[in-house]
């Protein structure tokens, strides 16, 4: 499986004009191989604009995008291959259904990609109960279904294309809980059948908790921290310095922590907290 | 994407800035009207002169005013070669095999050009670069309200342009977001055959239009919330007024065309 | 309890699918808000919240059912089309797309909007934009473009077009869904401003459990019905009804709730963090 990595980029919008903006400075990484890496920052902070490097969408005004260690620029003609090999999922993805049927829609990459009609109907099928969408949805128009189910229509879409590399923009944005679950469980599901690589950018700190075994924190243009999610939970402080929220179980553990109870660092689910709390608290009432 | 430019207005404060939007249309149509009067030398060099004028008056770099030329330098040149050869006329300047030049051909070619040049710099002064476009929709619809007698919808007519107006850096955004989301997928907007082509455009014209569909769906509803029920009984913020500079302007303009005709008949040369 | 602001009474709405076949939507909600009280609406998508609130504003009418808004019965069938828009103006309404309600191409001029359409005097109209503007700080950006804007900006735009209307109530309608956690916050604040300092009625439908724990009063609405009601305290005691129908707990009740399972003995049901610091400390020292 393909490893991704930046070495020094910097991208700017409207280069030389008086609109523009540094989007990425001199940023460098690499994402682990069969993670999944979670992405959080402020609107603005670059990383949109970095997920649309990975694929190529846009070209880095300095530095090399590295797709197993190859520049993924060497060969602007071969873009294509790319996309298919690190699969992007924007922003309200269902607002890019355009066929027929639901599962015409899914097929539309995969037929991009020039594969067999068994193979087509095989990974549309396969994308399609990652995300948990029944076979009798598939031959309805997108028209008839409901927001949740559209948005994991869109994400299949880009699972059939059995990406090694599956970068999602946002993709549990304006759900409700229970339709935030059955995507974010489809994403990992993805990720431990195919052994593919997920990158998946977030607001909610909650779910990098839940969800990602890497956090890249970016904060003005750069990458403020990078570490397993236990690396960069341990540093709580330096996230609520950059104006970023901490899962609410984090921010019991600093105010607990401030007020004198001796709690482990590095706490931010509620099964961690509480196995901690009851051991704390737990004595004489339970064995 | 964000940084387009609509109608090119250009902040600035000047005379023409702080006109009423309503004068400013009346007076680019009287332009249009004098620029059509002149007739010889005279006429055309004064035209000429108002449109320096105008310039001087708005404040407006001439370059950029300049620029707005360059997309209609070929009707231009168009006109004015077609003016040149086929004039027909009393005096020969040159005759070579079967093309006669006659000095009415070389005036007219020059008339016709110093009319599109004053057309364009007049209307665009006046129209686009002083006035922005929230205000000349305004006031198209307090000229256009009397057709409101003959049942013309101009209050509806205006507030659909202004809509249009709003939403068109909404609607590139998201051509731009739906592009790249199907590229994704692998659609391929540069390479292939018109057939093709044309056939990559479809993910993209579907999503789009559905969007807008939604998009005119949630703002009528967000307009009824807030009350919109159309032109009637509605009141404006901001009610323009007509001052005495916006009369003295016109009552210029009308003096302009007078002059204009004045001018015809002090004819030396060629008379159109 | 002073006369309610809202009161409705075996609310019924439905609509006609592609067959023809009544799909109720709302069957039978009985509620009574209190003029300036602060109300978050939990629910999953398609509960039905939505359509309450659009029955509120009279952009849908109710099947059966009593309806009463600022003391006017809004199924009496004498109501005028004056009667109509003057009850309208009273409930204002921030919609999800922060995109999709802005209608003017100059910020001062869209929260001119509404009182433009009231028939509002130009120099009363001029004194309501500003003090709007300034009441959402809004007021450095009167004369900028709003598709430059930030989402949070966009919706305190939009805010500010309803406070121009003079309104008693101010309905948000997943109005932070589609919001960064700083827009959220941007907007949430606001809100509660008016409802501290000027007694607008606020409700508030959303799925994010943060925000319905800052309020007083949540109703939890699943499949048309009312099936909690009560103080986020309340609510938020019992998790597994909430889970039940499709939504969440803040991590802190989680957190309570597991511990309790275990045999740790915690009184009191905290819904912010800093109550549950303060229960844990308690019980750290009792012990």
């Amino acid at each position: 499986m393909a490893v991704l990595s930046l070495e020094h980029v910097s991208y700017i919008y409207g280069e030389g004009t008086p609109f523009e903006i540094r989007a990425l400075d001199d940023v460098s990484l690499s994402v682990r191989e069969g993670t999944v890496t979670g992405i959080i920052g402020h609107t603005g902070s670059g990383k949109s604009t970095m997920v649309q490097l990975f694929n190529g969408l846009e070209k880095p005004t300095a530095g090399r995008v590295l797709l197993d260690g190859k520049d993924i620029w060497a060969e602007p003609k071969k873009m294509r291959d790319i996309r298919f090999r690190v699969g992007l999922v924007m922003q309200y993805p269902e607002y890019q259904l355009f066929e027929e049927t639901i599962r015409a829609d899914i097929a539309f990459g995969p037929r991009n990609m020039g594969l067999a009609e068994e193979e087509i109907a095989r990974r549309t099928k396969e994308a399609a109960a990652f995300v948990g969408l029944e076979a009798a949805l598939l031959d309805r128009s997108p028209f008839e279904l409901s927001g949740g189910q559209k948005r994991r229509a869109a994400i299949a879409g880009i699972m059939a294309m059995r990406p090694e590399i599956l970068v999602l923009d946002e993709p549990a944005a304006g759900l409700d809980p229970r339709g935030r679950d059955v995507i974010l469980q489809g994403i990992r599901a993805y990720g431990k059948a195919t052994g593919s690589t997920v990158i998946i950018v977030s607001h909610s700190m909650e779910d990098m908790a839940a969800y990602c075994d890497d956090i890249i924190v970016m904060s003005h243009a750069k990458v403020c921290l990078f570490g397993t999610r236990d690396e960069v939970f341990a540093n709580a402080s330096k996230l609520t310095d950059v104006g970023l929220d901490v899962p609410q179980i984090t921010h019991l553990m600093m105010l607990l922590r401030a007020r004198g109870v001796a709690v482990p660092e590095g706490i931010y689910t509620v099964e961690a907290a509480t196995a901690a709390l009851r051991k704390l608290l737990g004595k004489g009432h339970t064995v | 994407m964000k940084n387009i430019a609509f109608g090119q207005y250009y902040p600035a404060h000047s005379p023409l800035h702080a006109m009423d939007a309503r004068m400013k249309v009346i007076l680019s149509v009287l332009y249009i009207v004098a620029a059509f009067l002149c007739k010889n030398v005279l006429a055309f060099g004064a035209l000429l002169a108002s449109a320096v004028v105008l310039l001087i008056l708005s404040r407006i770099p001439a370059r950029i005013v300049l620029r707005s030329l360059r997309p209609l330098f070929f009707i231009m040149l168009f006109t004015a070669v077609l003016n040149l050869f086929f004039a027909t006329g009393t005096s020969v300047l040159v005759s070579f095999w079967r093309i006669t030049i006659y000095v009415e051909g070389v005036y007219s070619a020059v008339f016709m050009l110093v009319r599109i040049v004053v057309l364009i710099f007049g209307t665009s002064i006046f129209l686009t670069y002083t006035t922005t476009p929230i205000a000349l929709t305004d006031a198209i619809e307090s000229l256009l309200s009397p057709l409101r007698l003959i049942r013309f919808p101009a209050h509806e007519f205006a507030m659909m342009m202004s809509i249009a107006l709003r939403f068109i850096p909404t609607l590139m955004e998201e051509t731009a977001k739906i592009m790249n989301a199907q590229k994704a997928r692998g659609v391929d907007f540069s390479s292939g055959g018109l057939v093709k082509r044309a056939k990559a455009l479809v993910p993209i014209l579907i999503p789009l239009i559905l969007s807008s569909v939604r998009r005119a769906d949630e703002l009528a509803m967000a307009m009824e919330c807030r009350c919109y029920r159309g032109g009637k009984g509605r009141t404006k913020m901001t009610v323009p007024h007509l001052r005495i500079g916006d009369f003295a302007a016109l009552v210029c303009m009308v003096a302009f065309g007078a002059a204009l005709v004045y001018l015809n008949h002090r004819g030396i040369g060629y008379t159109m | 309890m002073k006369e309610p602001f809202i009161h409705t009474k075996d609310l019924c709405y439905s609509y006609s699918d592609e067959n023809g076949l009544k799909q109720p939507v709302l069957r039978g909600i009985t509620l009574d808000i209190a003029k300036g009280e602060y109300v978050a609406i939990l629910g999953h998508n398609g509960s039905g919240k939505s359509t309450l609130a659009k029955l509120l504003n009279m952009i849908l009418e109710p099947d059966s059912g009593e309806l009463w808004v600022a003391g006017q019965d809004l199924t009496s069938p004498e109501l005028t089309e004056d009667d109509f828009y003057a009850l309208r103006r009273q409930v204002g309404m921030v919609f999800q797309n922060p995109d999709n309600q802005l209608v003017a191409t100059i910020v001062e001029d869209d929260v001119a909007f509404g009182p433009e359409n009231l028939g509002v005097p130009p120099a009363q109209i001029r004194a309501r934009v500003d003090a709007a503007l300034a009441t959402v700080g809004m007021t450095a950006y009167a004369r900028h473009e709003p598709h430059r804007l930030s989402g949070g900006q966009k919706q305190r735009v939009a805010i500010a077009g309803i406070l121009a209307m003079e309104p008693n109530c101010i309905i948000l309608d997943e109005a932070t869904a589609m919001l960064d956690p700083l827009g959220r916050r941007e907007v949430i604040e606001t809100v509660e401003a008016l409802n501290r300092e000027k007694g607008i009625t606020v409700l508030s439908i959303t799925h994010y459990m943060n925000e319905a724990a800052r309020a007083d009063r949540v109703i939890v609405i699943d499949d048309g019905v009312v099936i909690m009601d009560g103080t986020p305290r309340e609510v938020f005691a019992d998790p597994a009804r909430l889970l039940a129908a499709g939504l969440d707990v803040p991590q802190c009740t989680s957190l309570v709730h597991a511990l309790r399972a275990e045999g740790v003995a915690l009184a009191g049901d905290p819904v912010t963090v800093e109550e549950c610091a303060d229960l844990i400390c308690r019980a750290l020292e009792v012990m």
